[in-house]
């Protein structure tokens, strides 16, 4: 497995990166509420400065008056040793005193009392938190309106803010890395049971196709279960498998065995003419397990699934044709009458011809040898078809997908090896056909039909 | 910021009287070795005597010979209306206009020095690593032996408002103080007194029965002593008084034992300094212990480096004084000094005080 891709690290990246984003977002946060603070505490100070001198401002000479309180500028400057300004301003606006002329605030008044605005300002080059204050005069005769204005440099707010973020920060970051410890933790429990599959799979015996016994949450059951049925169906296979060799070197050892009693017997006698009739029969039998072995292999051949034969467009009707040249004269001695219903015109499937006439031969076989005494092979067109009927005994419906197992018989048969319609069989997947048995003409008999794909290529 | 300055322009007039004697635009210079390269050099412009300024110069010009060395002696009006109109002409401003260097600074126009000796000076002393106070100068009365021979010692401001309640008569025309309404100092000075306590005020009246001559500058004050015209002098600045009475041995030197202002000169490099890196050499010499060693022993402007014990510095003063020092603080109550209203203010109260004996 790829570093790149593992469940691990990809859990940790959709997990971690929503808990960064978060985590930024409430740095971010923290840093304008730090603002606020230091802007709220700091204001108090704009505001206590401004009322100190507003309370000094009065009516003197027919104009504005302030004995000016130095403790009030004071008051304006914190450990941070701020710059700090002030003016006094009256009803339009007009500089009274001050050692700046700071700007006004726009904003309008509120109804009643003393109105106090803060905002932050640039003042030639500076950047300064401004407060502005509008009174005015309660003396006995006079209510003249004024405005003093405070402002300070942010060096003492900026100073707090930080502070507090850092404070704040380190309470993130804290729990951050709490928060990701537990992710790690987290992430890794949940995997462990998909650890402990990959053990239970690592340490089983190769040879062994047990299920595996193993509780596992519901995810990983789902996988368990699944692999459970493969297993099953590799037991079954296998089972098959054994099933299909011991059947094949039964079907071997018999004819093996007869020719080992004939020649026995043979040697036994001292008349020639016995020896040759022994050798006769030998013959045929060495013949028919020849045949024998080569319906195993071929049948071994079509059963291994990566066994892909390249095919080529054949015609049907010529190779049924000569099919049943092949086969006429056989079927001809056993008193068979074998005919091939051919179409009009050719009909082209792709396929490997050998393979077509196996299964021909095969099916041909089949018919002699169950009793039918009328065969006939047929070749149809649109969808390309080729059947082989005969007016035997036929098969049950029942038991017609049986009969399609390798080495198994219908009824005891000393000649047949069980092995022709399996074989039939595989050659129709090789060839992607189908495979259809059904009852011949008028309910009598057995009809196998292979229907190719597609029509002319 | 139109109306600011026809109001500065106004108040400056008053601020040259401040400390410093006449005779000003004298100039030192001090060129720089000639194997040095070329363009290494220095303007400082000071509000602060030659015979004063010539020690320190000589050091820093032996420790830095590669620097051209310009020092001006200016007025402190002189000084602070030159800055304004060409605030990149020096590299280092000296002043004892505290809340003109103040609201220099107070307004950006001084750039920080952030060396060690920056950081190790007192808190107290400097304001924002902008500006620095690097003297220490007490106020202080003289009186001439005479008196004190007739009427005892006069040791601290309760002394004196007792010998002007008791010998008003005597002392009349006898006693010489700053004018507040002409004088910058005066006015400082008055403005800081009237905060430390009411009974200042009682002084001011107590001085307006002896009929105090009020004149502009120490100098002045000094010379009247020397001449015989006073015999109490009350608010002269120490630093000169010490340097002119020092062959003058009838007229005693007192540094008030219940409270004493201290006034400090304050120093600067302009944001605009042409020679900043001279500049920064300049400041961090006079405020680092060379400097001010030689400020203590050869001056008598009164050193502040904490590592600098015996005469001539702060630390010997406090010793001496203790608690009774009252520097006047570096901080924006500075800025209350310079609002024109308040000098109003504070004047129209000064001058009834001073004139409340007589109406009665």
């Amino acid at each position: 497995m790829k570093g790149g891709d593992s469940l691990y690290r990809r859990l940790l990246t959709w997990l971690l990166l929503p808990l960064l984003a978060l985590g930024g977002v409430m740095v971010f946060l923290a840093w304008v509420e730090a603002q606020r603070t230091a802007d709220r505490a700091f204001d108090r100070l704009l505001e206590a400065a401004s009322l100190a001198i507003a309370e000094q401002v009065q009516w003197q000479d027919d104009r504005l008056w302030l004995d000016l309180p130095p403790a009030a500028l004071e008051m304006l400057a914190t450990d941070a040793e701020e710059r700090v300004f002030y003016s006094l301003v009256d009803r339009d606006g007009r500089f009274i005193t001050g050692n700046a002329d700071l700007p006004g605030d726009s904003r309008r008044s509120i109804a009643s009392g003393d109105t106090l605005l803060y905002r932050n300002i640039g003042w030639q080059g500076l950047s300064l938190r401004q407060g502005v204050r509008r009174s005015r005069l309660e003396d006995w005769g006079v209510r003249e309106p004024f405005e003093v204005r405070v402002a300070h440099s942010r060096e003492g707010r900026d100073a707090l803010a930080a502070e507090l973020w850092r404070a704040n920060l380190a309470m993130i970051m804290a729990m951050a890395a709490l928060a990701t410890v537990g992710l790690l933790l987290a992430i890794r429990a949940a995997l462990t049971p998909l650890t402990r599959l990959r053990r239970a799979i690592r340490a089983r015996d190769p040879r062994t196709l047990a299920p595996l016994e193993l509780s596992l949450p519901r995810e990983l059951a789902e996988l368990r279960d699944t692999v459970n049925e493969l297993l099953a169906r590799m037991r079954r296979v296998r089972a098959n498998q054994e099933r299909f060799i011991g059947d094949a070197s039964h079907q071997l050892r018999t004819p093996l065995a007869g020719l080992s009693a004939r020649a026995e017997l043979a040697l036994r006698q001292e008349d020639p003419t016995r020896w040759k009739e022994a050798l006769v029969a030998m013959q045929a039998t060495s013949a028919r397990t020849a045949r024998l072995a080569v319906q195993l292999l071929s049948l071994t051949r079509l059963a291994n699934p990566e066994y892909r034969p390249e095919l080529v467009p054949l015609e049907l009707n010529a190779i049924a044709r000569q099919a049943v040249r092949d086969h006429w004269s056989s079927c001809h001695r056993q008193g068979v009458d074998l005919g091939v219903e051919a179409t009009g015109g050719e009909v082209w499937i792709r396929g490997m011809d050998w393979l077509i006439a196996e299964a021909i031969g095969n099916l041909i076989d089949n018919a002699c040898r169950y009793g039918g005494r009328r065969v006939t092979v047929q070749v149809e067109d649109a969808p390309p078809r080729l059947a082989v009927e005969d007016d035997g005994p036929g098969i049950p419906e029942a038991r017609r997908l049986l009969m399609l197992r390798p080495f198994h018989r219908d009824r005891d048969d000393l000649e047949g090896s069980g092995l022709g319609l399996a074989i039939v069989d595989g050659i129709a997947r090789t060839h992607g056909a189908r495979l259809r048995l059904s009852a011949g003409h008028a309910g009598r008999g057995l009809r196998v039909v292979l229907q190719f794909p597609g029509g002319t290529p | 910021m139109n109306r600011l300055s026809r109001l500065a322009s106004r108040w400056l007039l008053l601020l040259g009287l401040i400390g410093t004697p006449a005779g000003a635009d004298e100039t030192l210079h001090y060129p720089a070795t000639p194997d040095s390269g070329p363009g290494a050099s220095l303007v400082i412009h000071g509000a602060l005597d030659l015979p004063q300024m010539r020690p320190l110069l000589e050091d820093f010009h032996h420790a830095h010979p590669d620097l051209d060395l310009r020092y001006r002696n200016l007025t402190t009006l002189a000084l602070h209306e030159r800055f304004l109109a060409a605030p990149d002409e020096a590299d280092v401003l000296l002043s004892s206009a505290m809340p003109w260097q103040y609201l220099l600074a107070n307004e950006g126009y001084a750039q920080p020095l952030e060396t060690q000796a920056a950081h190790d000076w007192p808190a107290w002393a400097r304001w924002r690593h902008e500006l620095f106070a690097f003297t220490f100068e007490p106020i202080v009365m003289v009186v001439n032996e005479a008196l004190i021979e007739r009427y005892g010692e006069v040791r601290s401001h309760a002394d004196l408002l007792a010998l002007l309640e008791r010998h008003a008569e005597a002392l009349q025309g006898r006693v010489v103080t700053y004018d507040p309404a002409t004088s910058g100092a005066g006015y400082t000075y008055a403005i800081e007194e009237s905060r430390l306590s009411p009974r200042y005020w009682d002084l001011v009246a107590a001085l307006g029965q002896a009929e105090a001559e009020l004149v502009g500058t120490t100098g002045e004050m000094l010379e009247g002593l020397i001449e015989g015209r006073y015999l109490v002098g009350y608010n002269l600045l120490g630093s000169y008084a010490q340097e002119r009475l020092a062959d003058q041995p009838r007229l005693k030197i007192v540094v008030p034992e219940d409270y004493a202002l201290v006034t400090q000169r304050l120093a600067l490099i302009p944001r605009q300094a042409p020679h900043p890196a001279a500049a920064e050499r300049f400041l961090d010499y006079l405020i680092g212990e060379t400097g001010q060693a030689v400020l203590a022993g050869k001056t008598t402007l009164g050193a502040i480096h904490p590592a600098l014990e015996g005469p001539g510095t702060a630390t010997s003063l406090r010793q001496e004084r203790g608690e009774a020092l009252r520097p006047i603080t570096l901080g924006p109550g500075l800025l209350a000094t310079l609002d024109d209203l308040k000098r109003e203010a504070l004047l129209t109260r000064w001058q009834r005080e001073f004139s409340r004996r007589e109406r009665r």
